[in-house]
């Protein structure tokens, strides 16, 4: 010990630091005083929270465990909320699974022709970040000859049909059996009763383990705050829909159930040129959808990992 | 560190018998910051880099994650590599306790302290790590079980909560009761704390399997879908933990002077001879299965290694750690790592580093690229990311130093009290 | 070829049968027309079940319900009209029906592509299989169609022509996988829209035109590299 002291006593030679323990105390607090007020500064912008995160807001309760009044406050906090922030009249709904029905959903690949129409249509319908031109759809266009999406490009930029490719959108497959639904933490997505994969974006955390779990590139984080012109905000949304996501959370394709749960067709469906798309009820023997599984031959994507989507391809 | 004459001054605290654990942090705390102009600048720095990573976070979470370089298409980045890296480094710290506890190295037992401490810090840093990389931050309390919802056991990452936090818990338990007998010079009853150790040893084991889990247990995503992810963790945690305790002894020996016995050292030495090799061995293997049998699942491999398509930002990332990783098992098991100090040092670093690049940027990254429609989206972390994740490897060096501070003091003090 | 080959069989698969006018499966495919075409003309009274929340029937019920909206198809407004290139006093272009000059002519029913015409329709592009004009423009009154078994068939009714061809993807139109919808899925809840055949294929040119896309996700960092 004694050859340490020796070699320590020579670099304690600052007269600051053989000052009585009482001095030192007081510089330490002065120390650890500055510290904490430097700490104050270097994280003031998370006064941002308190300014954007009401009080009642940060304390809400999951989806599943709010009461009818819990939700008209809400909605009502919420339209509040988009006339403030983007100046425009929203109404929130909040359509629930109609009893009985299940939704599948079908897409010709002989038919789509990779023109993009259900990208934009799925863009304005749900009140996408226009900085991005977010959509939940992506279309590939694939090899003649392969189903290997390594052989895929969602960036091509010409006249489609090309004749020696195929074209495949790729969206929420909401899958029967769905990874991001069990790796989610919190419970922040979950399968509703008529098979929609559907997000609380006020209870997501952000973590993103669904997107990295999801193996269709089916999910979108909301890296910063959506712009949206007031004028383009589609004010028909619903809560676990197409309302204007708050920043940091998760997001995906819900078969438009602002729309679905109420009848009617899907924005992609009605806007796709080629009739490339069929919907409807998979529980209804003489649905649309039914028909085809039933005289088309049908597959799913990446059917081997077992995730069962509710998504179908086919070609004629 | 502290002096003598610093000590000399603050005998009448010293003097004063301080009995209550309370008491005794304080005491610990008074004596940790004590110390020489070194230390001061040493913790002036990471003080400031901390302040530094503490902004750059604060700004990320009120403009968004659009200011890290992440993407839908890689959607994990610097931040959860760091994570899995630091789980590794807090399990690691077991390769002391193992020998210590369980075949009773009486020597070892002296520091195992020194791999607990290490533990402390690491986790800390883990659940930093997953705090910056939430895009909700102030929604914390969703994942607390009890008032939020807590989606056990399905989620892979509930489970990382729990043994992350218990985990820690162990380590404050453990490192706490132990220093406070040795504080107090009494001889720690072996009911308060030998089945704390003995679980903390299984639970090392587990936080990295757990975190494997988090990657192997996703179908989607090919590249960490194998078997093999949870065992390649834990032979890397326990080259990287155990080098980075060696490189602590040598600071140690070098600033503070103590004399430490080198019997652990050296048995840390062999541990991470056999480790690092069995490391090796799994990366082999991986790296033949992926090529040998080619196909569509290789292409994040072939990303990594060779490139794709024009795409190879982590090429020159991977063929470093390759590089680091061979010449440190090379430096390891050559006879020069026991007899020089510089040899051991760079062996040390050489394989921290390498298993750094090899299970963070070379682990994650990779995963997400190309992406599930194979689409190739490359990620190189923005200015943001290295800022933060600086800021909170300065403020685990803080909490490290700091309670390998009191430790000192604590074996001081009792040294002292038997030489008086 | 393979068209004129096709209809001759049908043609003589229809006369062994006996049939007189239609076959089965025109019956059937002119019906679901007949059907829509009434709805189109006839619109229901307006569902209250369209906005309402609350659905009465499960799904197994729903398709059998008496209440169901129509699809309603589109239709096509009646015989085309040819400019004259000539304004009546209004100033509203005049035209004429295709029988003012067709009346006069005599019908060639070799007629296969616009370079046999030596006056009219000459910059038309004519790209639908081995047809000639005769296998769809009735010779007895140019301001109708024909059947391949010569039957006279109104413009408006243009699917059933097609479908004579066509039949999977008529079967398909019919059970929603051809051609596109807006609307209701669920017709207990509103009316189905549907195009007919000509809305989305030119007769003459019937191959789908190619498109530019317009829109394309902007991701940060996404190269436009093909691989």
């Amino acid at each position: 010990m004694t050859d340490t002291n020796d070699r320590d006593k020579k670099k304690i030679s600052l007269p600051i630091l053989q000052q009585p323990s009482t001095r030192r105390t007081a510089l330490k607090i002065a120390g650890v005083t500055l510290g904490l007020a430097a700490f104050g500064k270097a994280i003031s912008p998370l006064m941002v929270i308190p300014e954007n995160v009401s009080l009642s807001e940060f304390l809400q309760q999951h989806y599943k465990e709010l009461s009818e009044d819990d939700k008209k406050e809400i909605f009502a906090r919420l339209e509040s909320e988009a006339k403030e922030n983007y100046g425009a009249n929203v109404s929130i709904s909040d359509p629930k699974p109609i009893p009985g029905v299940k939704f599948g959903y079908a897409i010709n690949l002989s038919k789509c022709n990779g023109n993009g129409k259900c990208m934009e249509a799925c863009n304005q319908e749900n009140n996408h970040h226009r900085g991005v031109d977010q959509s939940y759809i992506r279309v590939l266009e694939m090899t003649k000859g392969s189903m290997d999406m390594e052989q895929g490009n969602t960036t091509y930029d010409h006249t489609v049909p090309q004749d020696d490719k195929y074209y495949m959108p790729v969206q929420c497959q909401q899958c029967d059996n769905p990874p991001c639904v069990t790796v989610c933490p919190v419970e922040a997505t979950w399968k509703e009763d008529d098979g929609i994969v559907v997000v609380d974006y006020n209870w997501c955390i952000g973590c993103r383990y669904c997107e990295a779990a999801c193996p269709y590139h089916a999910r979108r984080f909301n890296w910063e705050q959506p712009e949206i012109p007031a004028d383009e905000v589609n004010p028909n949304q619903g809560y676990l829909s197409n309302r204007i996501r708050p920043q940091g959370t998760m997001e995906k394709c819900h078969y438009c159930l602002h729309r679905t749960r109420e009848g009617r067709a899907p924005a992609c469906l009605e806007a796709c040129p080629t009739g490339a798309r069929v919907f409807g009820d998979l529980n209804d023997p003489d649905s649309d959808i039914n028909w085809v599984l039933k005289n088309k031959r049908v597959f799913v994507l990446k059917e081997e990992l077992g995730t069962r989507p509710s998504f179908f391809y086919f070609f004629d | 560190m502290s002096s003598t004459t610093d000590h000399e001054l603050l005998t009448p605290d010293a003097d004063r018998p301080v009995r209550s654990y309370p008491k005794f942090i304080w005491w610990g705390l008074g004596e940790s910051t004590n110390g020489s102009p070194l230390f001061y600048l040493w913790m002036f720095i990471l003080t400031a880099v901390a302040l530094v990573g503490a902004n750059a976070w604060a700004v990320q979470v009120a403009d968004g994650m659009i200011v890290t370089n992440m993407t839908d298409h890689v959607s994990w980045g610097l931040y959860i590599a760091n994570f899995t890296f630091m789980v590794g480094v807090a399990a690691g710290g077991v390769m002391m306790v193992i020998p210590a506890y369980l075949y009773r190295d009486k020597k070892m037992q002296d520091v195992v302290i020194v791999g607990e401490i290490l533990a402390i810090a690491a986790i800390v840093m883990c659940l930093l790590f997953v705090v910056v990389d939430l895009g909700r931050p102030e929604r914390f309390w969703h994942l607390i079980p009890g008032i939020g919802r807590f989606n056990w056991p399905m989620s892979m990452l509930t489970w990382d909560v729990i043994v992350l936090n218990v985990y820690l818990l162990l380590n404050l338990h453990i490192c706490g009761y132990l220093l406070y007998m040795r504080f107090l010079g009494r001889k720690p009853n072996k009911t308060w704390y030998l089945p704390f150790v003995l679980i903390s040893i299984f639970w090392a084991i587990s936080i990295h399997t757990v975190t494997a889990f988090l990657y192997c247990g996703l179908g989607g995503r090919p590249f960490w879908n194998t078997a093999l992810l949870a065992p390649r963790f834990l032979a890397s945690a326990f080259v990287a933990g155990p080098a980075l305790i060696l490189i602590i002894f040598i600071v140690l020996r070098n600033l503070v002077g103590r004399n430490i016995d080198e019997a652990p050292s050296h048995l840390l030495i062999k541990i991470v001879r056999v480790t690092i090799l069995i490391n090796l061995l799994m990366v082999i293997s991986e790296v033949f299965t992926e090529f040998y049998t080619g196909g569509a699942h290789t292409d994040s491999a072939r990303y990594l290694f060779l490139g794709l398509h024009g795409h190879n930002a982590l090429v020159p990332w991977i063929w470093t750690a390759v590089a680091f990783n061979v010449v440190a098992a090379v430096l390891f098991l050559s006879p020069w790592v026991f007899k020089r100090t510089s040899v051991l040092t760079i062996a040390c670093v050489l394989a921290f580093i390498g298993a750094w690049i090899e299970k963070g940027m070379g682990l994650i990254v990779p995963g997400f690229v190309p992406s599930t429609l194979h689409e190739i989206v490359e990620y190189t972390p923005s200015l943001t990311e290295w800022k933060v994740s600086a800021g909170i490897w300065a403020f685990g060096l803080m909490i490290l130093t700091v309670l390998l501070k009191l430790a000192i003091a604590v074996f001081r003090r009792q040294s002292e009290e038997s030489l008086q | 070829m393979r068209f004129s080959v096709d209809i001759s069989r049908l043609i003589r698969r229809v006369r062994r049968r006996g049939s007189v006018n239609t076959s089965v499966a025109f019956g059937a495919a002119a019906l679901v027309v007949v059907f829509a075409g009434l709805a189109w003309i006839f619109p229901p009274p307006e569902n209250q079940n369209v906005s309402g929340q609350e659905d009465p029937l499960p799904s197994q019920l729903r398709s059998e319900s008496a209440k169901l909206h129509p699809v309603v198809i589109r239709k096509p407004t009646g015989p085309p009209r040819v400019l004259t290139g000539q304004t009546d006093a209004h100033g509203n272009p005049i035209t004429v029906s295709c029988s003012t000059c067709h009346s006069t002519r005599k019908p060639n029913s070799k007629t296969k592509s616009t370079k046999d015409l030596n006056e009219f329709h000459g910059s038309m592009v004519f790209a639908h299989g081995n047809l000639s004009c005769l296998s769809c423009h009735n010779p007895d009154d140019y301001d109708t169609l024909k059947l391949a078994d010569n039957t006279r068939i109104e413009y408006r009714d243009v699917m059933t022509l097609c479908a004579q061809c066509h039949g999977q993807q008529k079967r398909e139109f019919d059970h929603g996988a051809h051609g596109g919808m807006t609307g209701f899925w669920d017709r207990s809840r509103g009316p189905k829209f549907k195009n007919n055949c000509i809305d989305c294929h030119n007769p003459h040119t019937p191959k789908f035109p190619k498109m530019q896309p317009d829109f394309k996700p902007k991701d940060r960092f996404l190269d436009k590299v093909d691989h």
